[in-house]
């Protein structure tokens, strides 16, 4: 039996609703900032629960216009997660800014209790990422970051549903970045990615920075950048947008499912599932001994499990000139050599997970 | 759309064979041996002038009235644009380029604005003698040719815009980088795509500026035709040359050693605001590219460039006027809107 990643062919193999308004929507040739965008950031502005939402060519751009209209710049130092995909600390070495690691914990997000010993005066800002779906604890996190008086830029990238005591992933700090890209929970035909917020001068900065700084046609009242959600896109995350909820749901469910039958194994450990977390398993992780003989053997039996990631930030080539070195970030590190990716999206066949659950049973009853 | 249909059947969305095949396609056009897609032509800027490590302190030369995102590019990398007055036909004055190279230039970026190219002999010259690489912002010129050069050929790197109101157009943002650098090119797609060598390898920081591949379908397929909408815009603008009086109208003439793509076609007249509003109120709209130069921009208020300063440029400013050439318009329809613009002027002489 096959567990694939990749479900995209899956997920729009019935989609000949999508293809007549997509058709539709061509001959209108309103491509750029046009109409079908403005109706999907008002429905995801809804859907997360914001007064704006504002689209921009990628996850990592709506991170990077974040942090611009918050005023970092040269030499500002930014906090993030250790672990986090390369897109975050990209965002914030495009402004010239330095990126500030900190440990994650077992829910692969931020430890908030090392957060305020991380602040400088040089600290502009904080970017949490709520990684794999999970959340970091930002009922910790904003009390610090308002005793001290610093942005809060959510990397929501991986997490639209995500909670944490009802309150959704993107709505804690000054802003949340989301992205659309196709292996993402709601994801369109290409990059893309939105910012959210409930304040009107970030939204109104962001509004102009997207779109080469232009207040009309002709005036450019500041140095801005070309990062738009092509209006085309915005016409498949309309069609998507409905279900987005029961796509979280079901990857819960399926994680759920996974969780009790995966316990039982000796060999895997669950992690921590706290409490008021509403985890949305972008990423269904779980930490295995002997990890690279059991990837070995999953992908033997037709499973295309992962590893997200075996290197950490921190350590990649393009951070050499930051210093850190391997043993900075302990729990990181631990990390790389235990943890393995799942498939466990919406798609999948209840078949599929007994697949897994029963080959990686399998493996450690060797 | 079949040929979407196709590609998105196989969940093909970022990256993929058709990227490839846009790639290949565009730099034979282009006459080079690599060509990068990329998400804009404003990031395809950005792209070159940091594959070229333009940072802190540096200078970039760029002509004074093109689009804001040529001189955006330059400011995001802490680099300072620095811009030179133009020609009568709007493009970059090589005679004024060497006098602004200081020791800290470290590109020049002339703009081929309208469809037209640079005067790149006089131009390269200057590049080459001082060493210094060149940008071709060739945003609006995809197909134009200067003795027998395509755009984007010339310098080290070429900077392209598919936008959809390029002559080749996506059907949303969409831009690409040419050059016959094997190193450019590899380093400008790890750029593109994270600085990731491979999935769990950064090897240098990037950023997110992948054409998406369902632009590249429509761009292959736009590409085929992209010769019959230059031909066509080509008689079009030849019609305007014929009937557009010059005694009231000036407009770039054609130089036998070039071939412009008339991105737009652009004349040059007094009186241009009451013009623009005796066109629209015959139902023909215009459009004016740009009516603010840069250095006047409030984005750029921070380089204290007065008023003056580039008086060629701020002249054309308030005399030009974009008038409708697109391949859709009917050889009947711009004989009608030159016969109407050469009316507005004879009847006001005449009243």
């Amino acid at each position: 039996m096959k567990v694939r990643y990749s479900y995209l062919p899956q997920q729009f193999e019935n989609a000949d609703d999508l293809w007549e308004e997509l058709k539709e929507f061509v001959k209108t040739g309103d491509f750029t900032l046009g109409e079908p965008l403005k109706e999907f950031e008002r429905k995801f502005a809804q859907l997360i629960g914001t007064k704006y939402a504002i689209g921009v060519n990628s996850g990592t751009d709506a991170i990077k216009l974040s942090l611009k209209a918050k005023g970092v710049s040269n030499g500002d130092e930014v906090i993030t997660a250790a672990n986090t995909f390369v897109a975050t600390v990209g965002a914030i070495s495009e402004l010239g800014a330095k990126p500030v690691f900190i440990d994650c914990d077992d829910t692969f997000c931020m430890d908030t209790d090392l957060l305020e010993a991380a602040i400088t005066e040089k600290t502009k800002a904080i970017v949490p990422v709520h990684f794999t779906g999970y959340m970091t604890d930002m009922r910790k996190l904003m009390p610090i970051a308002e005793k001290f008086n610093i942005s809060v830029i959510e990397d929501a990238c991986q997490s639209i549903l995500g909670s944490l005591d009802g309150k959704n992933a993107g709505t804690w700090g000054n802003s949340g970045a989301f992205s659309l890209h196709p292996l993402k929970n709601l994801n369109v035909w290409s990059d893309g990615g939105l910012i959210v917020t409930d304040e009107t001068d970030l939204a109104n900065e962001l509004y102009l920075l997207r779109n080469h700084g232009l207040v009309d046609r002709d005036t450019v009242s500041i140095m801005g950048y070309n990062s738009r959600l092509d209006t085309l896109q915005a016409v498949v995350g309309n069609w998507l947008i409905p279900q987005t909820h029961s796509i979280a749901n079901k990857r819960i469910e399926n994680a759920a499912y996974l969780d009790r039958h995966l316990s039982e194994v000796d060999g895997i450990t669950i992690p921590p599932r706290p409490e008021g977390y509403k985890i949305v398993y972008h990423l269904y992780i779980v930490f295995a001994e002997d990890r690279d003989s059991l990837l070995e053997h999953c992908i033997k039996a037709g499973i295309e499990a992962k590893v997200h990631y075996p290197i950490p930030i921190y350590r990649q080539e393009a951070l050499t000139k930051l210093g850190y070195k391997e043993g900075d970030f302990p729990v990181s590190d631990a990390h790389t050599s235990k943890i393995i990716t799942f498939p466990c999206d919406q798609h999948l066949e209840k078949e599929q997970l007994d697949h897994i659950i029963k080959t990686v049973k399998g493996f450690y009853s060797h | 759309m079949p040929i979407i249909d196709q590609s998105f059947r196989r969940g093909d969305f970022v990256g993929g064979e058709e990227i490839l095949a846009f790639e290949k396609k565009v730099s034979e056009l282009c006459e080079v041996k690599y060509a990068v897609a990329l998400n804009s032509g404003t990031d395809a800027l950005t792209l070159a002038l940091r594959l070229l490590d333009v940072g802190s302190g540096d200078e970039v030369i760029t002509a004074p009235n093109s689009f804001i995102a040529s001189a955006a590019a330059i400011v995001h990398l802490d680099a300072k644009p620095v811009f030179v007055d133009v020609l009568d036909d709007q493009n970059i004055d090589p005679s004024k380029l060497e006098g602004a190279i200081t020791k800290n230039t470290k590109a020049i970026m002339p703009v081929h604005l309208t469809g037209r190219m640079c005067e790149m002999d006089e131009i390269m010259d200057i590049a080459e003698k001082h060493s210094i690489p060149v940008v071709e912002d060739a945003a609006q010129s995809i197909g134009s040719k200067y003795k027998n050069r395509p755009s984007g050929s010339i310098g080290k790197i070429g900077c392209f815009s598919a936008h959809p109101l390029k002559n080749l157009n996506a059907f949303g943002d969409a831009g690409f980088l040419t050059t016959n650098s094997k190193e450019i090119s590899e380093k400008a797609k790890l750029l593109a795509n994270h600085g990731l060598k491979t999935r769990d390898v950064v090897e240098t920081f990037g950023f997110v500026s992948r054409m998406d591949t369902l632009q590249a379908v429509i761009l292959n397929f736009h590409l085929d035709n992209l010769e019959a909408v230059i031909s066509r815009r080509k008689v079009n603008a030849s019609i305007y040359s014929e009937i557009l009086n010059p005694k009231f109208v000036t407009f770039s003439k054609a130089r036998d050693y070039a071939l412009d793509t008339f991105h737009t076609f652009v004349i040059q007249v007094d009186k241009r605001d009451a013009l623009k509003d005796f066109l629209a109120s015959e139902g023909i709209g215009t459009s004016i590219h740009y009516p603010i130069p840069i250095h006047l921009q409030p984005a750029a208020s921070e380089l204290k460039i007065s008023e003056g300063t580039f008086p060629v440029t701020e002249k054309q400013s308030k005399r030009i006027l974009t008038l409708p050439v697109n391949q859709y318009l009917s050889e009947e329809e711009i004989d009608l809107i030159a016969k109407k613009v050469n009316y507005f002027f004879e009847a006001s002489v005449n009243g």
